[in-house]
């Protein structure tokens, strides 16, 4: 009886351990996934200022962000940005935006990519900025024509009655290949080409995760080129926390 | 074991006799007790859960669509209480022990009881197939008529984002607003890969597919937000794949397209 | 090891010293596949511009293919035809040492032609791909613990809800016909092994190459579009698409080894006497299933290739801008997908039609039923494919017609609940753990077939489709349904398949841990669904918060029942109670032969009389 007891008890404890390292085991798949799913980059947090400003009779505090497109690593490189691991057209210094909430967010962005269509021409229209308008080189407009675009920014998110709406949607005016103070980045162009400069600003609610996209295909030539950079989180698409 | 065994008794009993024997069975009562027992729990599923997990009722589709779940689980309830009535009542007959107990009782068939069971799920099947029909026929005859004075929305996907316009009207958006009561065509397409547009409260959807113009209709009825989502996987962010809208007055739906720069038509 | 070793043979231990297949082995066979692999992989890649999507995915597939030939000829798949080719058939002693004669525990890792050894390979393969398939699962609810979790990125979620199915499909459609349909069955019809023994190895072996493949997937970035692999977001992804698309046209070719392997076995092979109104159930209910699978499966191999085209050649296959289609693409896979479904329920439903006479010591309540059960669910699935395109906005003309076929199922299904629930009536079931499974099988198969009624109603399926309720009905049938019984089905083999009883106590506490871990998993599922939450979504708004997290709690504590699951299995075959000849009292020929099973399985083949129910005082 007592052997009988005593298997008992040594096959109920090597249950209990072999179910701890069962956990153990999945959970380390866990930690090793989280950990793969780490920010591509460190956030980058818009920088507040004192100034507010009044809209609709509101009035908003300020805060602003600069971003840069880049086509390739080589191009980052001269603006100073060391640029995520690929060698693909990407947003920098980071895919993930820090915003403070209830505030007027200015976005700067230096672009420096060419250009085709879009596979949507929705989107060459401006959506969701203070006016409707964004500033392309010192110029407003409220749209570009859907074969001159370069990459676009669309912030959306999950509507839920825990968080306030909000979608942006701003396109980038491509670099035209045959403007010469323009030109695209070649090999030997050094930093002689200015790219375009688009700001525009917008309102944030409350707090809330959002993510972004861009719209223009910009992937590698799989279907509608939206594949490659497009499929993958650090280089044309990310977050946005509003914090 | 055999009180109720009529296989032993002498004289070969009627059918009438045998079945009324049959009911008087304690297996066949306590079955039925059993039986009643999950009959009613799926019918208080049905009575109270679903209409309480879906959400607001706000178009002509989701009232059918909601009330054809609802009848179609008071429907099988019934059968769900039979199934689980008969295996509950030989789950508490169960026995324990090291060897295989004694043998039951031979049956190797019942040929009226597969007739029956089979003739009653064929009815079941029956029932699903013509409800089924019958609202296919009601929702298209429907959309012919509503086509005339229907809005028209062209909706379209693209990898992440939904987009509105409304050609009449001149204006496109990334939201979905709608007037009440006004019948509403969609007209559905994708930009690249396949979507599936999903308003969640007016109950219906179709896929969005590049090049091939689906389409879909049905009729708000009721005030308040709504949600749009994706109900196909697109890649990436086909989570976030989601926009909001409302169903407005006729008035304020006005309103809002003359404020997006449309008119009104 | 001990109960892995072969009896005492009293043949000389066969040893054709000379022969290369003595060389060989599962070892040799993944060198040969590295070295075909890499070595193709960097001859190919030296001449292509790696940076173009279309030359990346050619290197890749033509590795994997390569991976897959070079493995099979290193493990030496194809020495039997290749001696046969040059007029240097195999010796007969090299053929007892392919059947893997006197060979203890190597012949597991070799590519050994007794069934009894494919069976417990399969097996094993089987629980290491429940087990990966499993763990995905876990990650999956991890991160849909609460609305805006960040466990995972989306690329990550999407890579796992794709290859948790995929996996789970894989194993599911060899859970039963591998090791029981390979082990038992032969046995079971008084055979001496299968049909074609090298075919069955085969069948085995090219399956075990797959599952490299697949694993690769995670290294190549992922895949993003689920386990069905919707054209044409398949074309535009990334390069681990390669690896799925590779490891379903080599699984394609490894089932349809199996299906005519067994097939054939059972048309032929049967024992004097055996007709075919004297064959077990579990073995009519397999051949269905692998016999369905034929016609089905070449579908889907035909759907990769034209993606695997369409990735590399540019051919536009799917892509409507050049005359192509989506729609195409989901006819294609769902003339695989439905059927498979089925190819997958029938075998566990048949393995618990095999367990209940027995525990409940009365016949099989009416064989034809179960038969015409098993034949119309076959015969109505290749029909009903488009129920899963009646959203998909082609030709809504034709929904009514497949909303019939679909509906009509209903009714060789209501055969099958009528066959067990017959058996069990007016009996009193012995409640050992295998029929612990058949009840859970009826609660799950019944809600599982209800809420299938509800997607098969056209209204009905316009809210339904593509939301979780669908996740949950699907799981339900493929997991509470055909996983329970085969799972049922191991408890009840377990004696015949490693001589050992299976632990009853740490049996039940898996059982109850994953049954009711089950219910409150897809009850949330359900419940999500209904309130609108689409499925495969790596984020959900907050109104789905607890229905969500009551999901996850449901899955981790099925999590740790499948953990006791796989204690149990590993415990009680290595020190298990040694189990008698016939453990149950059952009738059917596997539990007339001893353990452990001799090599041809009969000293005298058996001849049959009467079909193997016949239990109960005689009327
Ligand atoms: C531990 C048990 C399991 C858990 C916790 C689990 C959980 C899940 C979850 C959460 C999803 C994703 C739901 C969605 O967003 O659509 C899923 C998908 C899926 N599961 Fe399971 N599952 C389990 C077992 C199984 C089994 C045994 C099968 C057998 C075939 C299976 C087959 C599938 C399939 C085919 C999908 C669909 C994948 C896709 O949408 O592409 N699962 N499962
Ligand atoms: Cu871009
Ligand atoms: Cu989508
Ligand atoms: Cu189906």
């Amino acid at each position: 009886m007592t052997t009988s007891t005593e298997n008992r008890k040594r096959f109920s404890i090597g249950g209990l351990v072999f179910v701890l390292l069962g956990v153990a085991v999945v959970s380390l798949v866990g930690v090793l996934l989280h950990h793969l799913s780490a920010d591509p980059q460190k956030p980058l947090y818009a920088t507040k200022s004192s100034q507010t400003i009044s809209i609709d009779g509101k009035d908003y505090a300020k805060a602003s962000a600069v971003l840069g497109v880049y086509p390739d690593k080589a191009t980052a490189a001269e603006h100073g940005y060391k640029s995520n691991n690929k060698d693909w057209v990407q947003y920098g210094p980071s895919t993930h935006l820090v915003l403070p909430a209830h505030t007027y967010v200015t976005v700067t962005l230096h672009v420096y990519d060419s250009g085709e269509a879009l596979n949507h021409a929705y989107f060459g229209k401006v959506v969701g900025t203070v006016g409707g308008t964004m500033n392309i080189d010192g110029t407003d407009v409220t749209n570009i024509p859907y074969d001159q675009v370069q990459h676009t920014f669309t912030l959306h998110g999950l509507p839920t009655s825990t968080q306030d709406p909000l979608f942006v949607n701003v396109p980038l005016p491509r670099v035209a290949t045959d403007d010469k103070d323009n030109f695209l980045p070649t090999k030997d162009a050094g930093t002689n080409y200015k790219g375009h400069t688009v700001t525009f600003s917008f309102l944030t609610g409350g707090a809330g995760e959002y993510v972004w996209n861009c719209e223009y295909p910009c992937g590698d030539g799989t279907y509608r080129k939206f594949g490659a950079v497009m499929g993958q989180l650090g280089y044309m698409s990310g977050k946005v926390t509003v914090a | 074991m055999s009180n109720h065994d009529h296989d032993e008794e002498q004289l070969p009993p009627t059918p009438g006799e045998r079945f009324t024997k049959v009911l008087k069975g304690k297996d066949v009562q306590q079955a039925f007790a059993l039986g009643i027992f999950f009959t009613l729990v799926f019918v208080v599923l049905g009575w109270k859960f679903y209409p309480k997990w879906m959400p607001t009722i706000m178009s002509t589709d989701m009232k059918s669509n909601e009330a054809l779940m609802v009848a179609f689980t008071y429907i099988s309830a019934p059968i769900c209480g039979l199934v689980l009535g008969m295996a509950a009542y030989t789950f508490l007959q169960r026995q324990r022990g090291d060897t295989p107990p004694e043998d039951g009782p031979g049956i190797r068939t019942n040929g009226p009881m597969v007739i029956v069971w089979t003739v009653v799920t064929s009815l079941f099947a029956l029932l699903a197939i013509i409800w089924g029909i019958v609202e296919l026929n009601v929702g298209s005859e429907a959309a012919a008529a509503e086509a005339k004075t229907a809005l028209v929305v062209n909706v379209t996907g693209s990898q992440w984002v939904w987009t509105f316009e409304y050609p009449a009207q001149g204006i496109e958006t990334n939201e979905l607003n709608l007037p009440i009561d006004r019948p509403v065509i969609f007209n559905v397409i994708s930009a690249d890969v396949n979507h599936s547009f999903w308003p969640v409260q007016l109950g219906v959807k179709v896929d969005a597919n590049r090049l091939e113009t689906t389409v879909v209709h049905t009729t708000p009825t009721r005030l308040g937000p709504i949600d749009v989502k994706c109900a196909e996987l697109c890649g990436l962010y086909h989570a976030y794949m989601e926009t909001g809208g409302n169903i407005m007055t006729t008035t304020n739906f006005d309103n809002w397209v003359t404020a997006q720069g449309g008119h009104n038509a | 090891m001990t109960t892995l070793d072969h009896p005492t043979s009293t043949r000389p231990i066969p040893n054709p010293e000379k022969s290369l297949i003595t060389k060989l082995h599962m070892g040799t066979g993944m060198v040969v596949g590295a070295i075909f692999a890499f070595g193709t992989y960097f001859w190919l890649r030296s001449g292509q511009d790696m940076t173009v999507a279309h030359n990346v995915n050619k290197v890749l597939l033509i590795s994997m293919f390569m991976w897959s030939l070079g493995f099979l000829i290193g493990i030496g798949a194809f020495i039997g035809p290749f001696r046969w080719l040059i007029g240097k058939d195999l010796t007969a002693e090299e053929q007892l040492y392919l059947a893997g004669d006197g060979q203890g525990v190597s012949r597991y890792f070799r590519y050994c032609t007794d069934h009894k050894v494919v069976g417990i390979q399969y097996l094993v393969g089987v629980m290491a791909m429940l087990g990966v398939g499993g763990t995905l699962a876990m990650m999956i609810r991890t991160n849909l613990i609460s609305p805006g979790s960040k466990f995972v990125t989306p690329v990550i979620y999407n890579s796992l809800v794709g290859l948790h199915g995929i996996t789970m499909i894989v194993a599911m459609i060899v859970v039963a016909t591998g090791p029981f349909g390979n082990f038992i069955l032969p046995i079971m019809i008084g055979a001496r092994d299968m049909a074609f023994p090298r075919l069955n190895a085969l069948s085995w072996w090219v399956l075990f190459t797959a599952i490299p493949v697949l694993c690769s997937a995670w290294f190549l970035g992922g895949i993003p579009t689920g386990w069905t692999a919707y054209a044409p977001l398949s074309v535009q992804a990334g390069p681990g698409m390669n690896a799925f698309v590779a490891t379903i046209i080599i699984f394609a070719v490894s089932t349809a080894v199996a299906g005519a392997n067994i097939t054939a076995t059972v048309v032929t092979m049967r024992a004097k006497g055996m007709k075919w109104n004297r064959v077990p159930i579990f073995v009519i209910g397999a051949t269905i299933s692998v016999a369905l699978a034929i016609p089905a499966f070449p579908t889907f191999m035909v759907s990769m290739i034209m993606t695997a085209l369409d990735r590399t050649a540019n051919t536009t296959y799917f892509d409507a801008q050049f005359g192509g289609s989506g729609w195409l693409y989901a006819h294609l896979f769902w003339i695989m997908g439905h059927p498979e479904v089925y190819v997958i329920l029938l075998p566990g439903v048949a393995a618990l039609m095999e367990i209940v006479p027995v525990f409940v010591r009365k016949p099989l309540f009416s064989y034809n039923a179960a038969i015409m059960g098993f034949a119309g669910i076959a015969g109505l699935s290749v029909l009903v494919w488009a129920h899963h395109m009646y959203m998909s906005g082609w030709l809504p003309m034709l929904n009514g017609p497949f909303m019939i076929t679909t509906e009509m199922i209903s009714i060789p299904t209501g055969l099958i609940f009528l066959v067990i629930l017959g058996t069990l009536w007016r009996g009193k079931p012995w409640m050992k753990l295998p029929m612990l499974g058949v009840y859970a099988f009826l609660w799950n198969m019944l809600i599982g077939g209800v809420t299938g009624v509800y997607l098969s109603d056209v209204p009905a399926d316009n809210y339904l489709h593509g939301s979780m309720y669908v996740t949950a009905h699907f799981h339900y049938t493929l997991m509470g349904a055909a996983l329970t019984g085969a799972l049922a089905g191991l408890a009840y083999w377990f004696p015949k398949m490693t001589g050992r009883m299976l632990h009853e106590r740490a049996g039940y506490i898996s059982f109850w841990f994953v049954q009711i871990g089950f219910q409150v998993l897809f009850l949330g599922m359900f419940i999500a669904g209904a309130e609108g939450q689409p499925r495969r979504v790596a984020d959900f708004s907050a109104m789905y918060k607890y229905s969500n997290m009551i999901s996850t709690m449901g899955a981790y504590t099925i999590g740790i029942g499948m953990i006791v699951m796989l204690w149990a299995v590993i415990h009680s075959w290595r020190k298990g109670a040694i189990a008698p000849i016939n453990p149950w009292g059952a009738k059917t020929l596997e539990w007339t032969v001893p353990f452990p099973v001799p090599l041809e399985n009969f000293d005298e083949l058996p001849v049959i009389t009467s079909d193997p129910y016949g239990y109960g005082r005689s009327k």
